[in-house]
């Protein structure tokens, strides 16, 4: 069992108080990523949800975060995954040493990009899920007592804010804070629609044909749906 | 054990299975059990007003008990049923000395094998929302300790609710958030597949598909999901 950080409420309040404050931004959700890379001191973040039939769509800060959050919704494996479904943070403080069965698809990737160390906690209010935020770092080690209780407790206002957020939206819409988890990653699934048309297969089976392109290419997979959307690239049959 | 330590444990075991998932019913049935264990009762049953102001029963520890608080919602008299419009403690020890009161519950209740009745209401602020009913087969008051166990039991069952109620708003929160997001991929991939299809840019296809939906009083993810499906040409 973890033991109590040594440091007061205040004193920990004091220190996310800059995630708080990013709620308070045009685009929060990329903003409380990017507040929380300093508090954890790692490399970058990110947090994924569910989209309910449609592939999780996610918010981050840093490139490579945004690279782990596609190759863990490629892959279906990963820290995310875990503690969303498990509903329990999952902590993988080397993944030089990982177990060879643990994320065969995730954890060579993401070494190769320079991750070293991930962890996920699920964002939750009560017993509702929302989805996990992801933070990863460059080198290994574990998260201090400290800046685990810390993450936990941006993962719990991160869901708190998502609920609040769409709390006051008019029905069949998205919350307008939180309409970038879609347009960010519009062009993407056009072209997802396009390569369905074109290769005459089901959009899920588009999908993954065009994320198996990004990977393969090592093209980022924003750039090959551009490419698509605009013309210049046709996947083959 | 004392009685201290039982409901101090009977707390805990409640608190546990707060954290995750919870089933509203198993609880109130789990916290009808622990009090006829803590206050020597017989049975046991738990009666919650709905929104329209009609009571619920929700739990009971017996048939005979879920049969005599059917009754006493279906007549609108009895000691629960008292509890829940006055807010306050019922306490009766001799049942069979409150015919007066309520004329066709107690013989339902004797002939149930029940002697004394008790009920301690669910209350939130200014709101009463249900009661706890206890039953004892011999004819004997609760004590103020009695009272005090049951009025904390009942406190639990107050606050079971008040976070089931949370959970549900989240819930649906939640799952409106998620079905908006998925029109929303949804009508992104549209666009790819009709802009192929037509040889057009997606600008063009968004503004056909949106033509499309509103001349025929359709909503747009709809008309999406079927474009993609390939079962609606624009």
């Amino acid at each position: 069992m973890r033991r109590r950080p040594v440091n007061g409420p205040a004193e920990r309040l004091r220190r996310i108080a800059g995630v708080v404050q990013a709620l308070g931004e045009p685009d929060p959700l990329p903003g409380l990523c990017r507040a929380t890379v300093p508090v954890l001191a790692v490399s970058g973040a990110g947090l994924m949800m569910s989209a309910g039939e449609a592939p999780a769509v996610h918010a981050c800060w840093g490139e490579v975060s945004g690279y782990l959050q596609e190759l863990q919704r490629a892959t279906g494996q990963g820290p995310c995954r875990d503690a969303h479904d498990s509903g329990r943070p999952v902590s993988e403080p080397d993944l030089g040493r990982l177990d060879p069965d643990r994320w065969p698809g995730f954890a060579a990737p993401a070494r190769q990009a320079g991750v070293l160390a991930i962890f996920s906690f699920p964002m939750r209010v009560g017993a509702v899920r929302l989805g996990a935020l992801t933070v990863h770092r460059s080198r290994p080690g574990g998260l201090s007592d400290e800046q685990d209780w810390d993450a936990r407790m941006i993962a719990g206002i991160a869901a708190t804010a998502i609920l609040r957020f769409q709390a006051g939206a008019p029905a069949g819409t998205v919350g307008r804070e939180l309409t970038s988890l879609v347009d960010h990653d519009a062009v993407v699934h056009q072209a997802t629609g396009m390569a369905s048309a074109q290769l005459e297969v089901p959009l899920a089976e588009a999908s993954v044909r065009l994320r198996a392109h990004a990977f393969a290419t090592g093209i980022p997979l924003t750039d090959v749906a551009r490419d698509i959307v605009a013309r210049r690239l046709r996947l083959d049959r | 054990m004392t009685r201290e330590q039982r409901l101090a444990s009977t707390f805990v075991e409640l608190a546990d299975s707060l954290v995750d998932d919870f089933d509203v019913v198993e609880l109130m049935t789990l916290l009808t059990e622990r009090s006829i264990e803590l206050l020597d009762a017989s049975a046991a049953g738990l009666v919650l007003v709905d929104p329209f102001g009609a009571l619920r029963m929700v739990a009971a520890t017996s048939e005979a008990t879920e049969a005599v608080e059917l009754f006493q919602i279906q007549n609108a008299e009895g000691p629960c049923h008292d509890c829940c419009r006055t807010g306050a403690p019922v306490n009766v020890p001799v049942l069979d000395a409150r015919r007066d009161r309520w004329p066709s519950f107690v013989p339902v209740a004797l002939d149930a094998g029940f002697q004394a009745a008790h009920a301690v209401p669910l209350r939130l602020r200014g709101d009463v929302l249900g009661a706890l009913n206890l039953f004892r087969s011999e004819a004997v008051a609760l004590t103020t300790s009695d009272l005090s166990t049951a009025q904390a039991l009942a406190d639990v069952a107050t606050i079971t609710l008040v976070q089931s109620r949370a959970t549900e708003d989240a819930r649906i929160v939640r799952d409106q958030l998620q079905q908006a997001l998925n029109s929303r991929v949804i009508i992104e991939q549209a666009k790819g597949v009709l802009a192929e299809r037509l040889g057009c840019g997606v600008e063009e296809a968004f503004v056909r598909l949106r033509r499309h939906a509103r001349s025929n009083g359709r909503r747009l993810s709809e008309v999406a999901r079927e474009v993609s499906e390939g079962r609606l040409t624009v």
